[in-house]
């Protein structure tokens, strides 16, 4: 047997102890630390709102959950607490296109040994997304909540296999929430 | 007869591998430990807000709340990032005096049996805490 480079040898250790590594994931040691970025997320995440009950903003949060197609999983009121969820499309039409053409490259490239259609079947399909409003009292002010949003998105391929999942920390995305049930709250109020 | 032997064997092995996993499904480490290492006590008899603060603490780490029951004072949650935790936390009275908060959690497919971690847990829940101790009549 004709001996291999060492640098053979050091990429195969490599690639093992890459994979026994992935193969053990362990628990990462921050997991249950509060981060350095936790008090700025906490503020991107809560809106205070005043002159409303706690029952007006629970209706008004499931009303922008509905209005937004979401199913409501969990509703407990003596602690603030509603989880909604909803499955979404996770494809955008431009990366439709764009995986295509990568395919029609792939086949052009490949045509003594056939089409596997990688890029498309690997694209994203669908997203389930999680949603919690906590809605507290505020301790400083009687007649005001505090209404505290988090969310969590988990993102299908199309051959089913996970592709990301991820806590939503985009403010934006808050941003549209909390605007949405600044509306809410008001036509809840006039009963519309 | 060796035939008869190669059956005996198979079959063997296949009721072997059809045993219930025991192990799995109710572990067999220490139930006295498994609960010391999961539960602190709180000097106060506060449920709501005690439970206000897990919601609170498991928000700050992270976690999306799946079910909440204040009746059984117990909470589940999940956390995703390129793993994914999930998490029950009960409160019950001890003594008429106090309450104990008790954490359970599971790292993808596997128990949380490190007690670090628990302890990292109760580190955020005391802060998140500290005003329902210190409650100002």
């Amino acid at each position: 047997m004709r001996a291999m480079p060492p640098t053979v040898h050091r990429t195969a250790a490599t690639l093992f102890l890459v994979a026994l590594v992935s193969a053990c994931a362990t628990l990462p040691e921050d997991a249950f630390r509060l981060s350095e970025s936790a008090m700025e997320l906490r503020q991107i995440q809560t809106r205070v709102y005043a002159d409303v009950s706690d029952v007006e903003i629970l209706a008004a949060s499931s009303g922008v959950l509905q209005d937004l197609g979401y199913a409501i999983d969990e509703l407990e009121k003596e602690l603030g607490v509603l989880s909604a969820s909803k499955r979404a499309d996770a494809t955008s039409e431009a990366e439709i296109v764009g995986n295509i053409a990568l395919d029609v490259a792939d086949c052009i490239l490949t045509f003594l040994l056939g089409c596997e259609n990688h890029s498309y079947q690997g694209s994203k399909d669908v997203q389930d997304i999680k949603i919690t409003f906590v809605v507290l009292p505020e301790s400083r002010d009687n007649n005001a909540y505090s209404v505290r949003l988090t969310m969590q998105r988990f993102v299908w391929a199309k051959n089913g296999e996970l592709y990301n999942q991820e806590t939503i920390s985009d403010a934006d995305v808050y941003q549209a929430f909390f605007d949405k049930l600044s509306k809410s709250v008001f036509l809840e109020k006039e009963g519309v | 007869m060796r035939l008869l032997a190669t059956g005996v064997l198979s079959a063997t092995l296949i009721l072997a591998g059809c045993a219930a996993p025991t192990g799995v499904i109710t572990s067999s480490g220490s139930q006295v430990e498994t609960r010391q290492m999961q539960t602190r006590e709180y000097d106060t008899l506060d449920k709501r807000n005690t439970l206000r603060s897990v919601v609170s603490t498991l928000q700050d780490l992270g976690f999306v709340i799946d079910k909440a029951d204040y009746d059984l004072a117990t909470i589940t949650a999940t956390k995703v990032q390129n793993y994914e935790i999930r998490m029950t936390v009960t409160v019950r009275e001890r003594d008429g005096k106090r309450l104990a908060v008790r954490a359970n959690a599971r790292f993808n497919s596997q128990t949380i049996d490190d007690p670090n971690a628990y302890q990292d847990f109760f580190i955020s829940l005391d802060k998140a805490m500290f005003l329902t101790l210190h409650e100002v009549d």
